[in-house]
């Protein structure tokens, strides 16, 4: 790997970092983009329709993804780890490990080949688990590069992938390598987690198989999901009552999450939509404390939702359990009659929150704030900028946000970022 | 093969080039296949002539996708590309890049719509729809061999913007766009910078004083040597396009020289209400809305001053505004005009009937008149219970809320009202600890970062919360004579079950919403479109979202919807970001979509000069042709916008629009009329 | 630099260190391999003939629903299964044939 000098370097290639590579790329600036997965799209690729327009997230993710890569300013660096960073006095240095893919990028023509040849299935995080890929694969189908990977921790060195492959890419003797690059700036758009399933005990995420997060229902809800349908995962039964229970692991002191996260109350309408598309007899109960639609065009949107029949219902989720057939039971407090019941559904769905991707902020010693998310510390005068100056923050590293918001500020920080490389680039001319 | 159509691909190819056509139609990731056989139309495609290769993919606009459709080009030598897929403004840009890179001129594709126009609308007839889709990507087809190579129309353009707006979303655009060395004039239609920020006095979620971070923008942008300000000042022209328009601006005279400005200030004695406090004090009409102010000169109130004279070391002094007028071209445009506070109508909630009744943006402006320390007094009455009631002008239901006098009912949410409210609950709670409060809701929407902890304090600082359902709205009524309160709040909480509560209050404050303001003249020139809200359109939310339909002008702050102020900024950012990127170079593209005339058939009728309504796309200009004056019409491209109305009107067919033609009009409508017979023909 | 001097490792030198660096994911991983080989066999040979749901197919295999769900959505994806119909709410798959 040669090493890098470019003007700015955004770590992070979902749909924040990939718009704020190509808003400094439009503006004439070098850009690398490094991102540690074997491919760039983030959370939102692996979505299904996106709120407000119910686009077909593909459309709109799959084009940008291609624009990053064929863009003549922007250095594309997948599978890449930042080890470390250092201030140069005219910006930083980094040094970046290039993980073995043991497929040669520049021979692999994505034919999958290799993929339906292997003999060991493993669960897909691309299908949150529910899919099944095998120990060299394409990542996804839309995967940009469109390059297979090789996962040597669950490879049993048959070789049949090497044999297989007609253009010779397999290549075992790959090593890691470690390269360096030089930013003016750094841009971090390393994202968001969803809360662990099982964070609040009582909801019985991951000891339920009816109980799931919403990432799982984007994938059934995908025409390139892991069943190709809406199916319970826990023994493939089409659905007909589906609850989803709001604020799972947001605005809960108990799990030390004080905040909103902002995009549950409309991926859970979204979802509702979706479904009952997918599945017209289907009921779906939405348990919510406040429906926060304040997107525009959002409030319309919920309101469509509850002309389609969606059930929107005011309580608190205390527990769920499980019959003896597998079907989810909530137990809720209806605040608005002051009773509790219990309700049978076949899938219960966790409006889980976001909390902020672990990793970027340790390497470059970022301050957080409270949320643990990057801290911002005058939100009201330069709000992509983080306490350290030459650093800039985008999309939901800096706070629950969704699509719309993160494109936005993926903008917002271009222009903070191409302000500072102007400026910075103009100092250390003269100095 | 009908006659016409061979003599129609013959056309196509004057120079022998033989027309290979590739077609591929799109799932779109189940949008269009859900409905849409696409093998199917793939088949009927491939079979037609010309057509060299036909395909279908989940998504053709994926990387993957793209690729097969280059290596179509390069390898099988595809020199026409028609894809079906979903509606051209959302991905007819995608492909043309796609086939620029594989080495075609990027006019040689057509797009067909076949989801918008197809299987989102015959979602329950496949069967119908799949042959909709053959007769629509035929059609393309039919086009695509009469397909010309064409050039952009390329422009200089004006490394210069206009912003338009100078509240905290204008100020922040005009400064990000000055930092990448583009000239920036800031329009601003008040005699003073700051917008609504400047009439707050905390802000959530930092508790800063917001005319602090305002002064700090200002000041930099004052000095900025590339910023120019003019207050007091209003487009009143427009023309022009991208990278050239050319703008009117009247500007108000300030009326008042530096040296005589405090004194006439110290001796104005006519008053008019203060918007500053959203009329509840007065002012002078020579003033300063408040102390820092920028510009620091006070302002005329035009509107208000009634031309009397002012006494000044015994002078008279008449204050003149004499509008100067300036003209600007500049390569894009800002909107950053911001929004109004919602008005309540009069009796809404006792608005204007009752004195006890403000809005939560007066309530702001009162508090700042009370000193620290002091109590609040309200009507000559202490303040001990204050009712706040959201969502007042906003998520208002068809048919449950009385419509605005145009009929306009604000379905949305304002989004920053929740926060402002509880954010104003704890400064009260703060300032008069012995105050009552009680916040009449329907969703707590403290959304960001830091908000939710407003939220969470307001409830442990003993704020009252009731929970209203939209549909049943709480009532606000006059208390009768004697009562101890002067105003009763009636609402049916649902926290505690659905039962009717009472309050007894000194103070109602609605927190309404916000409304664009009003640019209804600015709108017009522009040619820009607005939303069913009525705020500023963006092109796309996801794909281009602050840019609008017009190329060149793009969107800051609040006035595409409501926001706070970090997103104002982030807002304001982003569009900087894309003028930046489009005045950059220094030149911009145009789309070749623009009227051709044919010298060989041109005889100079005039016929579409008349018909034309731009300005300067279209004029006769007089030649001499082996010693003749022949007069012809020549298109000036980049004011021609490609309507056709030209067209129409030419009795010699001797004017075109580029990439659509009369020809390929009628190739298309030939493809679409295609009989029966042929369509099966095409099944087989 | 030091290692610029040697020569680089021979590609047989390179499989010899990658195999002994990994001999314990790989025995791991082939028997894991070999007991989703098993499986997935079972599971085919219920469905060779006629389609069932999973649940019909994890009570004549022993294995939880989930997990039999999880072997057919792989095998759906290779295009060794496919889904023929459904019975109530369950969809039914069965085994492709095999060409
Ligand atoms: C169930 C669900 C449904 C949703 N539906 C919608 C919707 O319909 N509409 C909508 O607008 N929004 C929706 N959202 C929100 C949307 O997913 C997010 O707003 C968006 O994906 C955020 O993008 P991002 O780029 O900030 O983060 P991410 O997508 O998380 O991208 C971060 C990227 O950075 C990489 N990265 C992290 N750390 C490092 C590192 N140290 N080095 C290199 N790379 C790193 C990651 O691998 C990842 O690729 C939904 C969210 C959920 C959970
Ligand atoms: C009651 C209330 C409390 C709030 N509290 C907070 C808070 O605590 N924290 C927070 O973050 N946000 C708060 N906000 C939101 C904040 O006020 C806005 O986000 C911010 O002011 C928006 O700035 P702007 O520049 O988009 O619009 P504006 O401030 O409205 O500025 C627009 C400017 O454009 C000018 N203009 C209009 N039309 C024309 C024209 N045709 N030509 C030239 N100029 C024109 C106007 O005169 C104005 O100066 C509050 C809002 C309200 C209503
Ligand atoms: S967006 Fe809705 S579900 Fe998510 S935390 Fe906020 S209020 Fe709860
Ligand atoms: S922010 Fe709150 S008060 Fe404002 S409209 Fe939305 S829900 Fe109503």
């Amino acid at each position: 790997m040669e090493n890098l000098h470019v003007d700015a370097l955004v770590l992070g290639g979902g749909i924040a970092g990939m718009q704020a590579a190509l808003d400094l790329a439009d503006q004439g600036f070098q850009v690398a983009l490094l991102e540690r997965e074997p491919s760039i799209g983030g959370k939102m690729i692996t979505l299904s329709k996106v709120f407000p327009t119910l686009d077909c997230c593909s459309c709109i993710t799959t084009p940008k993804m291609s624009a990053v890569a064929h863009h003549p300013n922007i250095h594309l660096l997948t599978y890449c780890e930042m080890q470390s960073v250092a201030e140069t006095g005219s910006g930083f240095r980094l040094a970046v490990v290039q993980k073995p893919r043991y497929v040669d990028v520049n021979k692999c023509t994505g034919c999958r080949k290799c993929e339906y040849e292997c003999p060991v299935t493993l669960p897909s995080p691309f299908d949150r688990g529910l899919g099944a890929y095998r120990a060299i694969r394409v990542p996804f189908s839309t995967a940009v590069p469109q390059t297979a990977v090789l996962d040597i921790e669950n490879c049993i060195l048959c070789g049949k992938c090497e044999k297989v492959c007609a253009a010779g890419a397999v290549d075992f003797t790959q090593r890691a390598e470690t390269f360096e690059i030089q930013a003016t700036t750094l841009v971090v758009a390393s994202g968001f987690e969803l809360t662990p399933l099982n964070a609040k005990k009582e909801y019985g995420g991951e000891t339920l198989q009816n109980v799931i997060d919403p990432l799982m229902m984007e994938r059934f809800l995908a025409p390139t999901g892991p069943y190709g349908r809406v199916l319970r995962p826990g023994d493939g039964k089409e659905p007909t009552s589906i609850a989803y229970v709001q604020c799972a692991g947001s605005r809960d002191q108990t799990l030390g999450v004080e905040y909103c996260s902002r995009v549950c109350c409309m991926y859970a309408i979204k979802q509702a939509m979706l479904i009952s598309g997918a599945l017209p007899m289907a009921d779906i109960t939405i348990y919510y404390m406040d429906i926060r639609t304040f997107g525009k065009g959002y409030e319309q949107f919920y309101q469509n939702a509850q002309a389609m029949g969606v059930e929107f219902v005011r309580g608190k989720v205390a527990a769920i359990r499980e019959d003896d057939e597998q079907n989810p039971v909530v137990k809720v407090e209806l605040t608005e009659e002051g009773r509790i019941i219990e309700r049978t559904f076949d899938l219960v769905v966790l409006s889980l929150g976001m909390v902020p991707t672990a990793g970027a902020d340790g390497i470059l010693s970022l301050p957080l704030g409270e949320d643990k998310f990057i801290a911002i510390p005058a939100p009201n005068a330069n709000p992509c900028e983080t306490a350290r100056p030459g650093i800039f923050v985008t999309g939901t590293a800096m706070g629950p946000m969704d699509i719309v918001d993160s494109i936005i500020t993926a903008g917002s920080v271009a222009s903070a970022a191409s302000a500072y490389i102007r400026e910075h680039q103009k100092e250390t001319a003269y100095a | 093969m009908p006659d016409k159509q061979k003599a129609a691909r013959k056309a196509a190819s004057p120079d022998k080039e033989e027309v290979r056509v590739g077609v591929y139609t799109c799932h779109c990731g189940g949008n269009i296949s859900h409905v849409v056989q696409c093998e199917r139309v793939a088949k009927a495609l491939g079979k037609m002539p010309d057509v060299v290769v036909a395909r279908t993919d989940p998504s053709f606009c994926s990387d993957a996708g793209q690729a097969i459709i280059e290596q179509d080009i390069q390898e099988l030598g595809i020199n026409r590309v028609v894809i079906g897929a979903c509606a051209p403004s959302l991905h007819e840009q995608t492909f043309r890049n796609t086939v620029t890179r594989a080495g075609l001129n990027p006019y040689l594709y057509h797009h067909v719509g076949i989801r918008e126009q197809d299987s989102w609308v015959h979602d329950g007839d496949p069967e119908g729809a799949t042959e909709k889709a053959v007769r629509l990507m035929a059609a393309g087809l039919a086009k695509a061999r009469l397909l010309t190579p064409l050039e952009p129309i390329r422009l200089g353009a004006e490394k210069g913007a206009l912003v338009i707006g100078g509240g905290v979303a204008g100020l922040r655009a005009a400064l990000d766009i000055a930092h990448q060395g583009i000239r920036v004039t800031l329009v601003e239609k008040s005699p003073f910078l700051g917008g609504r920020m400047a009439q707050l006095e905390s802000i959530f979620p930092t508790d800063e004083e917001p005319r602090q971070l305002l002064h700090a923008l200002i000041e930099q942008a004052a000095a900025h040597p590339s910023i120019t300000i003019l207050t007091g000042a209003e487009v009143t022209a427009v023309s022009g396009y991208v990278g050239n328009f050319n703008l009117q601006v009247t500007q108000h005279e300030r009326g008042l020289s530096e040296e005589l400005a405090e004194a006439l200030l110290a001796a104005c004695e006519q008053e008019a209400p203060d918007n500053f406090n959203y009329g509840l004090t007065r002012r002078k009409v020579v003033y300063r809305p408040y102390p820092g102010c920028y510009p620091s000169t006070p302002a005329v109130d035009w509107e208000h001053y009634d031309g009397r004279p002012i006494q000044v070391d015994g002078k008279a002094v008449v204050l003149k505004d004499k509008p100067q007028v300036h003209a600007l071209t500049v390569g894009a445009i800002v909107l950053a005009t911001g929004f109004n506070p919602y008005e309540p109508r009069q009796g809404e909630y006792g608005y204007g009937e009752i004195t006890e009744v403000v809005t939560l943006p007066q309530l702001i402006r009162i508090l700042a008149q009370v000193p620290q320390g002091e109590p609040l007094i309200w009507n000559g009455h202490p303040v001990r219970d204050v009712a706040l009631i959201h969502c007042v002008g906003s998520r208002e239901i068809e048919g449950v809320h009385t419509p605005q006098d145009d009929g306009q009912v604000n379905n949305y949410c304002s989004r920053v009202c929740c926060t402002a409210s509880l954010h104003t609950a704890l400064e009260l709670r703060r300032r008069f600890p012995e105050i009552n409060l009680y916040e009449l809701y329907q969703d707590i929407r403290t959304y960001g970062r830091g908000h939710e902890e407003i939220y969470n304090q307001a409830q442990s600082a003993m704020v009252h919360f009731l929970r209203y359902r939209g549909e049943k709205q709480p009532e606000v009524a006059a208390a009768p004579p004697g009562d101890t309160h002067p105003a009763l709040v009636r609402v049916v909480d649902t926290l505690t079950y659905g039962e009717e509560i009472e309050v007894p209050v000194d103070l109602v404050v609605l927190a309404v919403g916000m409304m664009p303001s009003p640019i209804d003249a600015l709108v017009d020139m522009l040619k820009v479109s607005r939303g069913n809200d009525r705020f500023l359109l963006e092109v796309h939310p996801k794909l281009r979202p602050v840019e609008m339909a017009v190329r060149g002008i793009v969107l800051a702050g609040t006035a595409q919807g409501p926001m706070n102020i970090q997103e104002s900024l982030s807002a304001a950012s982003a569009a900087a970001a894309k003028v930046a990127a489009l005045l950059g170079q220094g030149r911009v593209e145009l789309p070749p979509f623009v009227a051709r005339v044919d010298e060989s058939k041109c005889d100079g009728t005039g016929a579409c000069v008349e018909a034309c309504q731009e300005e300067g796309a279209i004029a006769l200009q007089t030649f001499q042709e082996n010693g003749h004056e022949v007069r012809r019409a020549v298109v000036t491209p980049a004011n021609c916008t490609g309507c056709g109305a030209c067209v129409g009107v030419c009795p010699k067919r001797a004017i075109d629009v580029q990439a659509w033609t009369l020809a390929q009009y009628e190739a298309m409508v030939d493809a679409l009329a295609m009989d029966i017979p042929a369509f099966a023909e095409a099944e087989k | 630099m030091s290692e610029a001097k040697t020569n680089p490792p021979s590609r047989g030198e390179l499989l010899k260190q990658l195999r002994e660096e990994h001999a314990s994911s790989v025995e791991r991983t082939q028997v894991l391999f070999r007991e989703q080989r098993s499986l997935q066999q079972s599971i085919c040979q219920m469905i060779r003939e006629t389609p069932k749901t999973v649940p019909e197919i994890a009570a004549a295999i022993g294995k939880p629903s989930h997990e039999v769900l999880w072997f057919l959505a792989g095998l759906r994806k290779y295009g060794i299964v496919v889904e023929a119909g459904m019975c109530g709410d369950y969809p039914l798959y069965q085994k492709v044939e095999e060409k």
